[in-house]
C-alpha cells in the first residue's frame, strides 16, 4: 500500500505538467525504439542465417572421416574449416598424413560403423555417397545431376519429412526408388510435383570401377527407378546445392559405378588393398544437439576424423553478438541522451515543488521518502518512454519490412523476407533497461528533492 | 516556571534564538525568547507579520534548529537530534496545520489524510480506518472522496487538520490556520480546534495576527514583537 501511495503521488506529481512529461518521455521512446528495431534488425538477420541449419537438422550431424585417408583439398596444410561439406575432394590431391601413419589408422568400414552406431545417443550412421555428373532420363529428357545417398531409415528424421513437397520418402524393403528435387522433376518435364509420382525413370552413371588386382574398369549402369518423392530446400543455404540433386537409398548408390574409385585409389596409394579401402565419408546423426559433443568425443577417440556445423554456427554466432552489442550501444547513446533531458525535467520540477516537498518533510516524509518518490518519477517517464519505444519499434520495423520487401518484389524474389525478430527478452529488455537508465537519471534531482530544506520551502514571508 | 521540567510540561524554549543571513546583513527573526508551554495547554502566539512566528513554531516542530538557545519537547533537546530523529519526532509528535491547507491536489481527502500515515509507515486497513475517523472527527466524512479543488476553503483546512491529527500526536502546531478563511468560516475552524483540543487533549500552539480568533479558542495568549516576547497572560481565565 505504501508503494501504491508513493505512485499515486508520483503519478499526481507528472500529471501537473502533461506536456513537459510527454516530452522527455518521447526522448526515452525514440532511444529505446532504435535499440528494439536495431537489435531486432541484427537478431532477424541472425535467425534467417541459422533458419536452413535448424530446418535441416544439420546440427544434429557429425562428419566422420578416416584420418589415414586424408584427402584434403589443402596438402599437408591445416584442416579448412571453411570447405564446404558437400564439395567432393579434387581427385589429384596426394595422400599426406602428418597425424598418424596409414598403418595404425582405423578402417572406417561397416564394422566400425557399427561401433558407432552402438553409442549412445546416435540416431542414425549411413556413408555419405555422392556421385556428380549422373544423368537422369526421363522419356526424351536428360538432366545432369547429382545423386546423393540416404538410408531408408532417414525417413524417421522429422527434417526429413519437412523438406518433402509430394509423395513419400523411401519404403522399407529394397525397391528401386528415387526422389527428386522439384528443380530436378520441373527440368525433366513434370509440371508439378504431383504429376513425377509414379514415374518411372532412369539413371544413367558411368566411372571406374576398382577391381582385384590394382585395375580399374570403365563401367556404365543404368538403373531403374520409381519416383516415390519430390524435395525443396532452402534457396539459400548451407544445403542449396541439393537443389539439383536426386535421393536414391543407400544401397542402390553402392551400385553407381566409380562411387568406390576415390577411396579405392586413396587406399592403394596408402598401400593397401583397393577391396577393403572402407568409406570416405559417413554422416552420423544424434538425437539430440545435447549429444552432440560426447557422440563426436567418442568417436575421435576411435581415430577417426570428425567435423560439425555447430563450430561453425558458433563462429557465425559470435559475429552477431558483437553485431547486436554495437547496435545496442547506438541505442544506448541515444538513451543517454534521453536522460539529461530525465534530469533536467526533474530538476525543474523539484524547483517547482519545494513547497510541496517541504510539507511532506512536514508531514513526516523523510529523505528517504523523497528520494524514492522522486525516483518514482523517474522511473515512471522511462516506463512511459520504454513501452512508447516498443510500439515505435515495432512500427518503424514493419514499415522497413514492408519497402524492403516491396523491392524484392519488383527484383524478382517471390518468397517473404523476414528481416526483424522481437524475441520476449528483446521487448522486455529495452524496456527494463529504459526504466534503470531514467532511474538512474533521476538519482541527483531525488537528491536534491530530499535536501529541500523545509524551512525555505514553506517560507512565506 | 520557566526552566520547569516536569510531567506537566511540554515545550520548554530557553533563551531561543534564530538567524538569518540575508544577502551581507543579518536578520534576527527570534531574540533570546523564553516560552514554556503546559501539556494539554492550547496557546496562541500573536504577532505581526514578520514578528518570527512562522520561526517560532518551525523551532518547536523540528523542521529547524536555532542558532542558539535551546528547544525541549518532551524532555528532548530537539538541537541533539540527528536529521533521522527529528524526522521521526516530527512523525510521531507533531501535526502542522499550515494557512494554505497545502493538500495534495491529485488525491481525494481520504487519500491526504492517509498519506501523513503512509509516511509514519502505517499500512493497509488500519491505516484507512484511522484516515477515515480522522475525516469524522472534522465533520467532513461526506467529502471523503473529493479531491481539494471540488472544496471550499473552510473544507479543505478541516482536511489539513485531520492530516494533522490522524496520527494522534500530542503536539499540534497551527500556522495562521484562518488566515486565508472569511470571519464566519474562521470561527467554526477555531471552535473545531477547540474541540479536538478538548477531545483528545492535544497541546496546541497556534500563531496569527488575528488577535480575536485568538483570543476566542485559547487558554492563554503571548504576543511576539520583534523576535522577543513582549507580554504574557492567560487570555480567558
Amino acid at each position: 500500500m505504501r508503494a501504491w501511495m508513493i505512485v499515486r503521488l508520483a503519478l499526481g506529481g507528472l500529471r501537473r505538467t502533461p506536456l513537459r512529461v510527454v516530452l522527455t518521455s518521447l526522448g526515452v521512446t525514440i532511444a529505446s525504439g532504435a535499440i528494439v528495431s536495431m537489435v531486432g534488425f541484427a537478431l532477424g538477420l541472425q535467425a534467417q542465417a541459422e533458419a536452413p541449419f535448424e530446418k535441416l537438422g544439420l546440427l544434429n550431424n557429425i562428419d566422420v572421416s578416416p584420418k589415414g585417408l586424408k584427402l584434403d583439398r589443402h596438402p599437408g596444410g591445416p584442416h579448412d574449416p571453411d570447405d564446404p561439406d558437400d564439395a567432393p575432394p579434387p581427385d589429384d590431391a596426394p595422400p599426406t598424413d602428418e597425424e598418424t601413419g596409414p598403418e595404425d589408422a582405423p578402417t572406417l568400414d561397416d564394422a566400425a560403423m557399427e561401433r558407432i552406431e552402438a553409442i549412445p545417443g546416435v540416431a542414425l550412421t549411413y556413408p555419405d555417397f555422392r556421385a556428380t555428373g549422373v544423368e537422369l532420363i526421363s522419356g526424351e529428357k536428360r538432366q545432369r545431376a547429382m545423386a546423393i545417398g540416404f538410408p531408408r531409415e532417414a525417413s524417421l528424421l522429422p527434417f526429413v519429412r519437412d523438406m518433402l513437397v509430394a509423395g513419400d520418402f523411401f519404403s522399407v524393403g529394397d525397391a528401386p526408388e528415387v526422389i527428386l528435387s522439384d528443380q530436378i522433376a520441373r527440368k525433366v518435364g513434370f509440371e508439378s510435383p504431383e504429376q513425377a509420382l509414379g514415374a518411372d525413370v532412369t539413371l544413367e552413371a558411368t566411372g571406374l570401377a576398382p577391381e582385384e588386382a590394382e585395375t580399374f574398369r570403365f563401367e556404365r549402369k543404368e538403373l531403374k527407378l520409381e519416383v516415390v518423392g519430390v524435395y525443396t530446400v532452402p534457396r539459400m543455404g548451407p544445403h542449396m546445392m541439393m537443389g539439383n540433386s536426386v535421393v536414391l537409398p543407400v544401397e542402390l548408390m553402392k551400385e553407381i559405378p566409380g562411387i568406390e574409385f576415390r577411396p579405392a585409389l586413396a587406399s592403394l596409394r596408402a598401400g593397401r588393398s583397393a577391396t577393403d579401402a572402407g568409406y570416405q565419408r559417413v554422416t552420423v546423426r544424434v538425437r539430440h544437439p545435447s549429444d552432440l559433443a560426447s557422440v563426436e568425443q567418442t568417436i575421435r577417440d576411435m581415430g577417426f576424423r570428425t567435423r560439425t556445423l555447430l563450430s561453425q554456427l558458433e563462429e557465425m554466432r559470435r559475429f552477431f553478438v558483437f553485431m547486436d552489442v554495437l547496435l545496442a550501444s547506438v541505442g544506448t547513446v541515444a538513451l543517454v541522451v534521453a536522460a539529461l533531458g530525465i534530469i533536467n525535467t526533474l530538476l525543474m520540477s523539484v524547483l517547482e515543488r519545494l513547497q510541496e516537498i517541504g510539507i511532506y518533510k512536514a508531514i513526516g516524509a523523510s529523505d528517504g521518502d523523497l528520494i524514492v518518490l522522486f525516483l518514482t518519477e523517474a522511473g515512471i517517464i522511462g516506463l512511459l518512454g520504454g513501452l512508447g519505444g516498443l510500439a515505435l519499434g515495432r512500427v518503424v520495423s514493419w514499415l522497413i519490412e514492408l519497402a524492403a520487401n516491396a523491392y524484392a518484389r519488383s527484383k524478382g524474389v517471390t518468397f517473404h523476407l523476414d528481416l526483424f525478430a522481437f524475441p520476449a527478452w528483446l521487448l522486455a529488455g529495452a524496456v527494463a533497461f529504459a526504466v534503470v537508465v531514467s532511474v538512474l537519471a533521476g538519482v541527483y534531482p531525488a537528491i536534491r528533492a530530499a535536501r529541500v530544506d523545509p524551512i525555505r520551502a514553506l517560507r512565506r514571508e | 516556571m520557566p526552566g520547569a521540567n516536569d510531567a506537566e510540561t511540554l515545550i520548554v524554549a530557553r533563551d531561543l534564538a534564530r538567524e538569518y543571513r540575508v544577502g551581507s546583513s543579518t536578520v534576527r527573526a527570534l531574540d533570546r525568547l523564553n516560552l514554556t508551554v503546559r501539556r494539554g495547554e492550547f496557546l496562541a502566539v500573536v504577532g505581526v507579520s514578520g514578528s518570527g512566528k512562522s520561526t517560532l513554531l518551525h523551532l518547536l516542530g523540528g523542521l529547524d534548529t536555532p542558532t542558539s538557545g535551546s528547544v525541549c519537547v518532551e524532555g528532548r533537546d530537539l538541537a541533539s537530534l540527528r536529521k533521522s530523529e527529528r524526522t521521526i519526532y516530527r512523525r510521531t509528535t507533531v501535526g502542522f496545520v499550515f494557512q494554505s491547507y497545502y493538500l495534495v491536489s491529485s488525491m481525494t481527502a481520504e487519500e491526504n489524510v492517509a498519506l501523513a500515515l503512509t509516511f509514519q509507515g502505517a499500512v493497509g486497513p488500519t491505516r484507512r480506518s484511522k484516515a477515515a475517523e480522522a475525516i469524522r472527527r472534522v465533520n467532513l466524512e461526506h467529502r471523503m472522496r473529493h479531491r481539494p479543488n471540488q472544496l471550499s476553503g473552510g473544507e479543505q483546512q478541516r482536511v489539513a487538520i485531520a492530516r494533522a491529527i490522524v496520527h494522534a500526536p500530542p503536539l499540534l502546531l497551527a500556522d495562521e490556520p484562518t488566515g486565508n478563511l472569511d470571519r464566519a468560516t474562521a470561527g467554526e475552524m477555531m471552535a473545531l480546534v477547540r474541540r479536538i483540543h478538548e477531545e483528545l487533549g492535544t497541546t496546541v500552539v497556534m500563531v496569527t495576527h488575528d488577535e480575536e480568533t485568538a483570543a476566542q479558542a485559547a487558554d492563554r495568549m503571548v504576543r511576539l514583537r520583534d523576535g522577543r516576547l513582549v507580554d504574557e497572560g492567560a487570555s480567558t481565565p
